[in-house]
Order: structure tokens, then C-alpha cells, then sequence
């Protein structure tokens, strides 16, 4: 059973996410079709919001990105990073197009690095990747 | 231009993501309930915030962007009110919500209809309580189910029929509500409210855009306001007209008077007084957020987003009558279907909460506070949510029938809901305030207010004609809605009752209610000295912003006519007075809430009310007989309506 802190952390979340998402998926869509660089921005710049929002309620609630939300977040930047790669190599990509790209990886990248560092410190932020034979003990 | 497959594919891609987000807080509400055993009021447990969001989202989401930009479509902005129901919605809420919340958490209940069994012991207030929720799941629900199952088709291109979409969104209403209760329709409320919310913003969005912006969508406005037929849509006109109503002599074009206004208003008005509010009411954790979410969620953000987006929305399908919002969505369809996907979704999740909420209280009512008591008091606790699953199942199936099968008797039962919940407030009134309302009064009150409403509504003079009695007058006679002729019936009754019934004549529950009440809420001398204040401020904001003021409102800032528009603030010169009532109206809510302390936070706990015992007798005998008579009297009714419709009728 959930605690109600969780539940309402987790609404929060799914309210953010569903509103921002959807809307900002929506203009970075309509960028790419459009070849429209700025509305892509616009896109780019209202998922980064939901990011903000989602770290400001973590906060709130004194917590982290749930395991899940962690899983989700790395396979779906995956499966973009595939799908702007694959799309660069059959070079049905505008130039536009590709810069949309460049800016959305660059930005979440950037944005993981400027989280995991402010939440960890620039030494725990590399602990969270290279874990030592002997952590396991 | 996407090819047809590819713009098709992001509706049910959208939809499918929904389905199973709903799905998840189905299961996460489930297992808190434990199955049941918290399976209709969430165990009282709902979070402030939760309830707050929720109640904006059924009163005034998704059915409003459908209803009230439609309406603005085909009456321009002679019905100001409509632009103002953000707070006509919010008033109720604080009169009644914070002191109904403390007699259902004293006495420990979780329904209207149980307000009303305990407080006046009235068997006809339940059944009329369970009654007006079954209209609202099965026709004011339903209405605008088959208006979202339209929209489907449109954007599938007719692939998905109105039935197929009607049964596919059934399912999602059964899944939704039947599995895991209130706590489900709580939770997965606060994101069906947000996201209609976010929907209609951005349909707003894209209205400007197509227009050009908002001063190019006002040019529009302004050349429709200098042609002789389009000039009487901004402006009300004048207070009152006697005519035998609609369909009697009376004309939709001139039925748009200051009355009218006041009395749609009413109507809406009684959304919060319907057993649907009160359910979100008697399930939340407490009364605290009652104050602000009334007055900065539904009177300021949900009263700004009708005043705006929904008033722009409308003003498009004003300037294009052929651009409904089932249109508009058809054109975003066109270019930019994952946007088209994104609004029908909010849209859809809007309604689906009323709906959600309508079918769950509905079937509750039916199950828990009719059947139970009446036919089958042995019934336990794990049966009655079985067979409540079963009920809302059937009203799904009722209503998704109606809606492929008779959509003009459904569109008059649906328009039955608000003006027959607007009669509640006389008992609820009794319960909360007005201590000098009798029993009698009350149950005799609503009756006569029901009858008003019916005889001055499509479905009963529709009845009454069947049987072969042709009414004299026709919809809105003296073009005032059913909800104002139904409760000038009612308080007439009330009040000639009260007068000649015994004021102390209540059972223990309503004496202890009414004591706690008393000795609990009573006001500081602050704000008891701001009475005659609070008074004067909402009789004027009322006769201003609803009420005979209106047609101040026609040249207030600006006027329209065929020597051309001149508007002195850019707008229509309703539209601009209907923004400045709402502005104000949130300061009279937030007035009310917090300095006449109606709806302040409140931080004691509230102990339970403890009866005294009672030895429960074996009812069965008495169930039996009770059904045998109810058999008997249906088949008798039956058979007498049957008769009077073949002598007289046709």
C-alpha cells in the first residue's frame, strides 16, 4: 500500500508530466514536421520545465526520481538517441530537423549532469556510475 | 501533411497511454481500499488538494467546454452568465461545503443521501437525492458522452462509429470507477482535471492563432456586431419578456433577458448543491482547503478559463458557426494531429470525471442508501460493492444505449439535472443555516420545486402530452429557466410549511447536528459586524454581474449596431463586463470564505457522534412485504399510465 505523502508526490508527478509532456512532445513534433527550429525550441524548453517541476516536487517531498521514473527516463532517451541517429543515416533529416535534435539530447544531457551534481556533488555524481568492487563486499 | 494512417494513429496511440495511466491509479486506489472495504468514500481520506481539483474538474471541465463555448456560439454574448459561472459555481460551495463536511464527519457520513436520512429522517429526500444522481450519470453524463463519441468519429473519419466509440468509452468509465471506487475517481481526478484544464488553454491557443490574435479575433467580433442580425448577440435584451416560452410563441432569439441570465446561473448553481459534489465533500480528509479552493481554484483559475479560453473558443464558432469544437478539432486533426490527440484527451478526461463521479455516486445511492435499507438490510459489505459494480455496469449500458438509441429523450433527461439538484438547496440550507426549515418543509419543498422544474422542461411537458394534457406554456416561460420556476414553487412551500409545521420536531442525529454546528462554528465578532457588508456586497455583485444589471452591461464599455462596433476596451462590451464580475466575483468569494469565515480553514478534530444503541430487529418480513407493495403499485402505475395514454394521450 502507498503512504499518502507518496500518492501525492506520484500525482503531482503524473500531472506535471502529463500536461507538460504531452504539450511539450507536441510543438517538438510540430517543429520536426514543420522544420520549424523555434517551435522545436519551445518544445525543448516546456519538457525542460517539467524536468524543474518534477525535481521542485521531488524536493518537496524530500526524495528522488523512483527507480521507474529512472528506467523510463534512461529507455526513452534511448530510444530518441536511436531514432535521431538512425534517421541522421538514412539522411531523411532536415537541417533543422537535426539541430531540433542536437539541442534536446545536449539539453537533457546538460541537464543530468547540472542535476546529479547539485544533488550529489561532483564527486558523488561519478560515484553513482563507477561503483568499486569493493561496494559489493 | 501527414499521409491518413500516420495522422490517425497518435488519437488511439494517446488514448491507449490514458487507458493505461487510469488504469494504474485504478489498481494503486484498489489496493489501499483493501477491495471494499473503502470502496465509496475512500475512508474519508482524501487529501484537501485532491478534493479541491477534483470538484473544479467535474463542475466545470470538459462538459463546459462543449456546453458553455457552444453556447456562446449560438447566443454570442447575451449570456453573460455563462462567462461568470466560475463563481456562480464557487458560492454554493462556500455556503454549504465546510458546514456539511463537519455534520457528515460528526455523524460519520458520506453521502447526500444519508445527510438527508439523518438530519430529517425523509425517505423521499433520499430517493429524490438518488434520483437526481441517476440523471445526472445517465442523461447529463450521458449527453455529453455521445457528444465526445461524435468527435471520435469525426477525427477517425468515420473508421470508429458513434456506437463503437460510445461502448469503448463505457468500458474506460466502468474500468475507471468500478474497480477502484471514489479513491480511484480522487486520484485519477486530479490528473483528468488538469489535463482538460491544459486542453482547453491550448485550444484557446490555437484558436487566437488561426484568428490572428485577439484584437484580429474582436475585428471578427465587431463586423458580426454591425450587421443587423448579429448585433442582438451582444447585448442582453432587457430584463424580463413575457412570453408563453419556447415553443409557445416565445423566440430562442429574444430569450436571452437579464432573467434568463439569473436563472441559467441558478441552474448552474445547483452542481454544488448535486449529491456529485457532495460525495467529493463527505469524502476529504477535512475542511480546510474548502476556503482556497473555492475561491483561487474554482472561482480564479476555473472562472478565468471560462472567462477566457472558453469565451474565445465560443467567439470562434460565433464569427464561423460551421467551427464547433468538434470542427476545430477536425482541422487541428488536418495538420497536427498530436495536438488534436492532446485536447480530445483533456477534453474526454474532463468529462470522463463527471461521469466517473455520476455513475459511482449514482449507483452507490441506488445500492447502499435505497436497496439496502429497503429491500435488503442483511446485504454485507463486500456484497453491496459487488452489486454497486454491478449498477454502475447497467447504468453504462443504459446510457451508452440511450445515447445510440434515443439522444432526444436523453438530451431532456440531461437537461433535468442541474435545475432538479438546484432544488436541494432548500434542505441543504435547513441542515447548514436556516435552522427554522421544518422536516415537512423541506421534503415538501423539493417536491413542489421538482414539479416546477418539470412542467417548465421539455421532458415533462413531453410526459404530460403522452398522456394527453398539452401545457399552455412552452420551455422558459417569461423566458426565466425551469431552476428559478422550480424554486419559486419550492420556497413558496418552504416557507408557508415551516411556518404552520413544529420547529423542534427532529430526531436525535439532526438535534445533535444542529447543536455541534452552533456551539462549533459560531463567527467571530468580526466578522459578525461585517454581516450587513457581506450582504450588501454579494446583493450587488449579484444584481450587477447575474441579475437585472446586466443591460448596464450592454453599453458599459461600448456598443454594438449596425452604424458599426465601438467597443472602448477592444472586446464586446458583454464579454468585458462579464471579465470585470468575474474579478470581482472572486473577491466576494474570497470575502465570504475568509473575513465572514464561511468556508475558513478550520484545525480541531471532530470527534464521532455516538448514538445510543438500538436493538436491530429482523427486518426480512417487512423487506419482503415492501417489495411485494413495490411490485404491485409499478405494475398498478403501469397499467393506469398505459390506460391514460390510450383514452387521452398519444
Amino acid at each position: 500500500m502507498s503512504s499518502p505523502k507518496t500518492v501525492d508526490r506520484d500525482l503531482l508527478v503524473f500531472s506535471i508530466w502529463a500536461v507538460l509532456g504531452f504539450l511539450g512532445a507536441g510543438f517538438l513534433l510540430e517543429g520536426l514536421t514543420r522544420d520549424a527550429y523555434w517551435v522545436s525550441l519551445i518544445g525543448i524548453a516546456i519538457i525542460v520545465a517539467a524536468f524543474i517541476a518534477h525535481i521542485i516536487v521531488n524536493a518537496v517531498f524530500d526524495t528522488g526520481f523512483a527507480n521507474g521514473e529512472v528506467a523510463l527516463g534512461i529507455g526513452g532517451f534511448g530510444l530518441l538517441a536511436f531514432v535521431f541517429i538512425a534517421s541522421w543515416f538514412t539522411g531523411g533529416m532536415s537541417m533543422a530537423d537535426f539541430w531540433s535534435g542536437l539541442t534536446l539530447f545536449s539539453v537533457l544531457a546538460a541537464g543530468l549532469f547540472i542535476y546529479l551534481s547539485t544533488r550529489h556533488g561532483l564527486r558523488g555524481a561519478f560515484s553513482k556510475f563507477h561503483i568499486k568492487p569493493s561496494d559489493g563486499a | 501533411m501527414m499521409s491518413g494512417t500516420a495522422s490517425s494513429a497518435w488519437l488511439p496511440l494517446y488514448g491507449l497511454f490514458y487507458v493505461a495511466v487510469m488504469l494504474h491509479w485504478a489498481r494503486v486506489a484498489a489496493r489501499e481500499n483493501g477491495d471494499y472495504q473503502t470502496f465509496f468514500s475512500a475512508g474519508h481520506s482524501l487529501a484537501p488538494w485532491v478534493s479541491v481539483l477534483v470538484l473544479a474538474g467535474a463542475s466545470l471541465s470538459g462538459w463546459f467546454v462543449l456546453g458553455g463555448s457552444g453556447i456562446v456560439a449560438a447566443h454570442g454574448f447575451s449570456f453573460p452568465s455563462v462567462l461568470v459561472a466560475g463563481v456562480s459555481l464557487a458560492l454554493p460551495g462556500v455556503f454549504f461545503f465546510k458546514r456539511i463536511w463537519f455534520v457528515g464527519q460528526r455523524l460519520r457520513l458520506s453521502s447526500q443521501a444519508e445527510v438527508f436520512r439523518s438530519y430529517y429522517e425523509s425517505h423521499f429526500l433520499v430517493v429524490v437525492s438518488t434520483l437526481i444522481a441517476l440523471v445526472f450519470a445517465v442523461g447529463f453524463a450521458g449527453l455529453q458522452m455521445r457528444a465526445l463519441s461524435q468527435i471520435i468519429e469525426t477525427l477517425t473519419g468515420g473508421t470508429v462509429s458513434v456506437l463503437s466509440a460510445s461502448v469503448v468509452l463505457g468500458f474506460i468509465l466502468f474500468a475507471g470507477s468500478a474497480i477502484g471506487g471514489m479513491r480511484a475517481i480522487g486520484y485519477f481526478g486530479v490528473i483528468q482535471t488538469v489535463c482538460a484544464y491544459a486542453a482547453t488553454v491550448t485550444l484557446a491557443g490555437f484558436v487566437l492563432f488561426w484568428s490572428g490574435g485577439f484584437a484580429a479575433l474582436n475585428n471578427g467580433l465587431s463586423a458580426l456586431a454591425a450587421t443587423p442580425e448579429g448585433a442582438a448577440k451582444f447585448l442582453v435584451s432587457g430584463v424580463i419578456h413575457f412570453t408563453a416560452g419556447l415553443g409557445r410563441g416565445g423566440e430562442l432569439a429574444t430569450a436571452n433577458t437579464a432573467v434568463a441570465n439569473l436563472s441559467l446561473a441558478l441552474a448552474f448553481m445547483g452542481f454544488q448543491a448535486s449529491p456529485l459534489a457532495l460525495k467529493i465533500v463527505l469524502s476529504t480528509r477535512n475542511a480546510n482547503g474548502f476556503g482556497a479552493g473555492q475561491t483561487w481554484v474554482l472561482a480564479g483559475a476555473f472562472g478565468g478559463l471560462i472567462a477566457f479560453a472558453v469565451a474565445i473558443i465560443g467567439a470562434m464558432g460565433l464569427i464561423h458557426p460551421a467551427l464547433s469544437v468538434e470542427a476545430m478539432l477536425a482541422r487541428l486533426q488536418e495538420g497536427s494531429p498530436w495536438f488534436a490527440a492532446t485536447v480530445f484527451i483533456g477534453i474526454a478526461a474532463g468529462v470522463q470525471l463527471l461521469a466517473g463521479l455520476a455513475l459511482l455516486t449514482a449507483a452507490e445511492s441506488a445500492v447502499r442508501h435505497v436497496y439496502k435499507p429497503y429491500f435488503h438490510s442483511t446485504l454485507s459489505r463486500r456484497a453491496t460493492v459487488t452489486l454497486t459494480r454491478v449498477a454502475i455496469a447497467v447504468l453504462i449500458l443504459v446510457t451508452v444505449l440511450m445515447q445510440s438509441l434515443t439522444p432526444v429523450a436523453l438530451s431532456a433527461i440531461a437537461a433535468l439535472a442541474l435545475p432538479c439538484a438546484f432544488q436541494l438547496w432548500t434542505p441543504l440550507l435547513g441542515v447548514t443555516w436556516l435552522r427554522w426549515i421544518t422536516r415537512p418543509a423541506a421534503a415538501t419543498g423539493v417536491g413542489f420545486g421538482l414539479a416546477g422544474v418539470l412542467l417548465t422542461e421539455p421532458f415533462g411537458y413531453q410526459v404530460l402530452s403522452f398522456l394527453g394534457l398539452e401545457l399552455p406554456w412552452g420551455r422558459w416561460p417569461w423566458t426565466i429557466h425551469s431552476a428559478a420556476w422550480g424554486m419559486a414553487a419550492n420556497l413558496a412551500a418552504v416557507l408557508i410549511i415551516s411556518a404552520i409545521t413544529n420547529r423542534d420536531a427532529f430526531g436525535a442525529e439532526a438535534r445533535e447536528a444542529r447543536d455541534f454546528l452552533y456551539n462549533t462554528l459560531r463567527t467571530s465578532k468580526r466578522s459578525h459586524g461585517l454581516r450587513s457588508t457581506a450582504w450588501s456586497a454579494a446583493l450587488i455583485w449579484l444584481f450587477l454581474a447575474l441579475g437585472p444589471g446586466l443591460i448596464f452591461g450592454n453599453a458599459a464599455f461600448g456598443k454594438a449596431g449596425a452604424e458599426g462596433a465601438v467597443w472602448l476596451v477592444g472586446m464586446p462590451s458583454l464579454w468585458a463586463w462579464a471579465l470585470a464580475s468575474w474579478v470581482t466575483g472572486v473577491g466576494l468569494v474570497w470575502f465570504l470564505a475568509y473575513k465572514m469565515e464561511m468556508a475558513s480553514p478550520y484545525r480541531h478534530a471532530i470527534p464521532a457522534y455516538e448514538p445510543p444503541p438500538r436493538l436491530r430487529r429482523d427486518q426480512s418480513a417487512t423487506e419482503q412485504e415492501r417489495l411485494r407493495i413495490l411490485v404491485i403499485t409499478g405494475a398498478a402505475a403501469f397499467v393506469l399510465i398505459v390506460l391514460i395514454a390510450f383514452s387521452f394521450g398519444g
